[in-house]
């Protein structure tokens, strides 16, 4: 509280009043995935811990957590990240790091991502992904005077990108690599980065990335599943055929909350990557259609923040955040919906993760900060 | 001036781009509501019964068959529970381990097991009706992928006993023989069918509401007593072993209820193996086979003719010498006889004596009495193939087929017709329908139909009964033919048979004898009536040397299990039962 107040003098602004246009959507949500949570879940919970709200429960915590932080971190003038730039990046490079350590980190489902402490995992990409915001932010807003220099406005942060990309490669996460090069990309895009850069970097990474996907047994299948999944009904084309039959069964009104049939062992990860599919089987088309429109709440209110700002700084880290949510919503639900290859991304606010929501709670937090502080130049 | 302009044009430019990107995201949750409204209203039914074909399965299952009881309860047939044990093959990650595993369990070789266990199929079945223990020992092995259906097995406890009245059930449930046949609409358990929703693991996660109504089959109480049934197929089995006939049959009738109390058949047929028996054991011959009943049919001509009142028990009738001819033939007596009372007719089985009493009579009123006793008709019986056996119309008989038939030739009739014909003498003349289920009960026990004893007609009136009583009780007396029925201490009331048996060409065999016997006791107030048919009997042919003892062990048993006092020892009775009072 004492911060709290330090930061309502140095601000100079009553700032209890909440961003509702934030704060309503993002609860909806958290509200909408606690409840899905517990209905994808509890027949796995049950059988995995002979608990059926070991999930649901953990995911409750995990909100309530998250709301408070959110609240809390709204309270923090959003400059005080500036001068932390380098040290949050420190921290995620030392946590990615520390993720490879052997016997640090902790292996599911063939990847190495989790760090645990004291019972709780952590995810150091979440949190990376956090740092990436404002080190871009932070860079770009420096930088602004020279930004369409080469050098200086683009390749800097391209080789950030790439030490953040060589640590997570090895755990491996290649959805987290891509999503953190394309949310870097589109704040470059916002930070005025010239566009020749942009474009022709990326006709430059393509045929490294044709060659990681050719190279790699397992992404290259995604890719054919992708491309034709009910060739694959019984191998990996299975989730999304899945997936796809769960939002098939749902129709317009859905079956109903708990009815689903999908997330009974049929969908691999219900709870997790897979929780817009069982949104979409139990409320049907209307439920999808309430979730984007949440979520393009979100997206036109960070939107609105960004363009607001007078200050670089601020308007980036607010596009940053934005955008990172709006991405991850929208390769999670292209992946639900066939549109996209699978990738491990989950959907904010919605999916069973405890590092997810936090670190996207704090993101909401910190945009509200910024949308609070309009007041000062 | 110049860095104020420059800021707010980068700002400018900033928030173009921006906006640009706000817009690139929104239309990217359009494209994602657009497919998810493509995939979920367009595409819907294709796709839901698609997921709903994987996860949903129709369960069709049988409640448990009724129970047949004797009419003192005594279980016939029931219906045990047994397991069947089938497999997943494809969640069967080690078929050699697991068939080493299951061989020490199942009757099955290690190839066949192994051949089962890795085809390449949803379910297999592994063995049939396996025990409830030996399927415990197989659950406790815990064995991924095996699946364990539980079930219904037919068990007649007592195996051949009353096998073809019984009939059986097949794997299925289905009564294909048979009570089990004839009654299966009760017997049957209703079958029940809902729909089950299993998870991807094959669990089944969801079943329908079973429907409240009840599944299991209702129960039959039968008229048969299994000991009185016991001892005529013992009894059966010892004359045609005795005589070396071909087969042999019984029925026993409680003749004023209608009530059977036993159907044998020899050679005997286990419903339990049925499979392992020639088709030919499994009829209740007694009910569908029609036979020539030969002398036995005299009976029933003389009561014709009393009925007709053109004969009393004392009219003379000249029996020709034993070579009598008419309308083109000549009839012979085995015994020739000269001139005899009606009643010496019927005590000696004359058959000149039978056919010149129907010559009187004459067709018409012959077949009128015959069609009261119930031949050429079906008796109703609750037994499925019943034959109506063949007495043509009058009008097309011919003399000698009239005289044929007065002494039972030329006409065929069933053993329950026969019985039945016989009972309604010793009844009073009332001929009663046959019935073998007395009752049909629900699972508890609890009565909900029941098969009363009913009246067909009178066939003859009370004089001619008393006449033909008496006339049947001479029959087994010394002199006459049937003095082999008769269990000491008991009037016996019957009459004989010796019917050569016609061949496929129409024409009758030398050799090929049916011997039959038929009557009841004891003669006042008749407890039951018997018939015995022994077929193709060797070393004798007469009905009243092969079949009348067989008729003699029946009723002498059954009186014995049933405490009917004999006439003679009454007094003897009385005073046992006395003694005994003073005793205790």
């Amino acid at each position: 509280m004492a911060k709290a107040k330090q930061a309502q003098k140095t601000q100079k602004m009553p700032s209890f009043a909440c961003d509702y246009t934030l704060l309503v959507p993002v609860l909806l949500l958290v509200g909408i995935g606690v409840a899905m949570i517990y209905s994808a879940s509890c027949e796995i919970a049950l059988k995995q811990f002979g608990n059926e709200y070991y999930f649901f429960k953990k995911q409750l915590i995990f909100a309530g957590f998250g709301i408070m932080v959110m609240l809390l971190i709204r309270f923090f003038p959003y400059r005080i990240y500036r001068p932390l730039t380098y040290l949050f990046l420190a921290a995620a490079i030392i946590l990615l790091s520390a993720v490879l350590v052997n016997g640090v980190g902790q292996t599911a489902g063939g990847a190495t991502r989790w760090l645990r402490l004291k019972g709780v995992s952590f995810q150091p990409t979440e949190f990376a992904k956090l740092a990436l915001i404002i080190f871009m932010a932070y860079s770009l807003t420096k930088k602004q005077d020279r930004i369409e220099e080469l050098n200086i406005g683009f390749l800097p942060h391209v080789l950030i990108l790439s030490l953040l990309s060589v640590l997570i490669i090895f755990q491996p996460d290649f959805g987290s690599i891509v999503f953190m090069w394309m949310l870097a990309w589109f704040v470059m895009f916002a930070g005025r980065v010239r566009i020749l850069h942009l474009a022709g970097a990326f006709f430059l990474v393509l045929p490294v990335a044709a060659y990681l996907i050719a190279n790699s047994a397992y992404r290259l299948k995604r890719l054919l599943i992708f491309l034709d999944p009910w060739r694959y009904p019984l191998d990996e084309g299975y989730q999304i055929i899945h997936s796809l039959m769960a939002f098939g069964s749902g129709g317009l009104l859905g079956k109903g909350f708990g009815q689903g049939y999908q997330k009974l062992f049929y969908l691999p990860a219900p709870h997790t990557d897979f929780i817009f599919s069982v949104i979409g089987e139990e409320g049907g088309w209307l439920w999808v259609l309430i979730v984007l429109i949440l979520y393009l709440i979100i997206l036109w209110r960070g939107i609105g923040i960004a363009r607001s700002r007078p200050d670089f700084f601020g308007s980036l880290l607010a596009l940053g955040i934005t955008v990172s949510i709006a991405l991850q919503a929208v390769v999670n639900m292209g992946v639900n919906l066939s549109l996209l290859p699978t990738k491990g991304l989950t959907l904010p606010f919605l999916s069973y993760g405890g590092t997810s929501l936090m670190i996207n709670m704090v993101l909401v937090g910190i945009l509200m900060n910024i949308g609070a502080s309009r007041a000062e130049k | 001036m110049n860095w104020t302009e420059t800021g707010k044009t980068r700002i400018k430019r900033r928030n173009r781009r921006i906006l640009f990107l706000g817009c690139v995201f929104t239309i990217l949750y359009i494209i994602i509501g657009v497919k998810a409204f493509y995939i979920q209203i367009i595409q819907d039914v294709n796709l839901s019964k698609r997921a709903s074909s994987e996860y949903k399965k129709a369960v069709k299952c049988k409640g448990r068959r009724g129970t047949i009881y004797d009419v003192n309860m005594k279980e016939l047939v029931i219906s045990t529970r047994v397991t069947s044990i089938g497999a997943h093959p494809r969640r069967i990650s080690h078929p050699d381990r697991i068939a080493g595993e299951l061989l020490e369990h199942l009757d099955i070789s290690r190839r066949t097991l192994r051949h089962q266990l890795a085809r390449d199929a949803a379910f297999v079945w592994m063995e049939r009706d396996v025990s409830p223990m030996q399927a415990e020992m197989l659950k406790k092995l815990d064995i991924q992928g095996l699946a364990y259906i539980p079930g219904y097995c037919r068990v007649y406890p007592n195996q051949t006993l009353a096998g073809q009245v019984l009939g059986f059930s097949g794997v299925d449930g289905n009564g294909l023989e048979g009570l089990e046949y004839y009654y299966d609409d009760y017997l049957r358990g209703s079958q029940k069918q809902w729909t089950i929703a299993k998870d991807a693991l094959g669990r089944i996660f969801h079943r329908e509401a079973e429907s409240p109504f009840d599944d299991e089959g209702s129960n039959l109480i039968l008229t048969i007593d299994s000991t009185i049934q016991f001892i005529a197929e013992r009894a059966l089995e010892d004359t045609v072993r005795q005589y070396q006939a071909k087969s042999g049959m019984a029925v026993a009738m409680v003749p004023q209820t209608g009530a059977i109390r036993a159907i044998a058949y020899y050679p005997r047929f286990d419903p339990n193996s049925f499979g392992d028996y020639s088709k030919y054991t499994w009829r209740n011959r007694a009910i569908t086979d029609p036979f020539e009943p030969g002398s036995v049919m005299k009976v029933f001509t003389a009561a014709a003719a009393l009925e007709s009142g053109v004969y009393s028990p004392q009219s003379l009738i000249d029996c020709e010498d034993g070579s009598y001819r008419t309308g083109g033939h000549v009839i012979h007596d085995t015994h020739p006889h000269g001139l005899i009372t009606f009643k010496e007719v019927v005590q000696f089985s004359s058959n000149i004596g039978a056919a010149k009493i129907a010559e009187r009579v004459g067709p018409k009123r012959l077949d009128h009495t015959l069609r009261e006793f119930g031949f050429g008709e079906k008796t109703g019986i609750d037994c499925p193939g019943e034959t109506a056996g063949r007495l043509r119309p009058f009008q097309q008989w011919r003399t000698i087929d009239h005289a044929n038939i007065a002494f039972g030739q030329g006409i065929s009739v069933s053993a329950i017709q026969l019985i039945n014909a016989v009972s309604a003498i010793a009844n009073q003349g009332v001929m009663m329908k046959p019935r073998i289920v007395k009752a049909i009960t629900d699972k508890n026990g609890r009565i909900i139909d029941t098969n009363e004893p009913e009246v067909r007609r009178r066939a003859v009136s009370t004089r001619t009964v008393d006449i033909m009583k008496d006339i049947m009780f001479s029959v087994t007396s010394k002199k006459g033919t049937g003095s082999r029925a008769v269990p000491s201490g008991y009037k016996v009331c019957g009459k004989t048979g010796t019917a050569q048996k016609i061949n496929s060409r129409g024409t009758y065999e030398n050799c090929e004898y049916n011997a039959v016997f038929v009557g009841f006791s004891p003669k006042e107030s008749p407890k039951l009536a018997v018939i015995v048919v022994i077929d193709e009997p060797q070393k004798a042919h007469y009905g009243g040397v092969v079949a009348a003892p067989a008729f003699r062990k029946i009723v002498k048993e059954s009186f014995n299990y049933l405490d009917i006092p004999p006439y003679q020892g009454r007094r003897h009775y009385n005073v046992a039962i006395k003694s005994r009072k003073k005793g205790a």
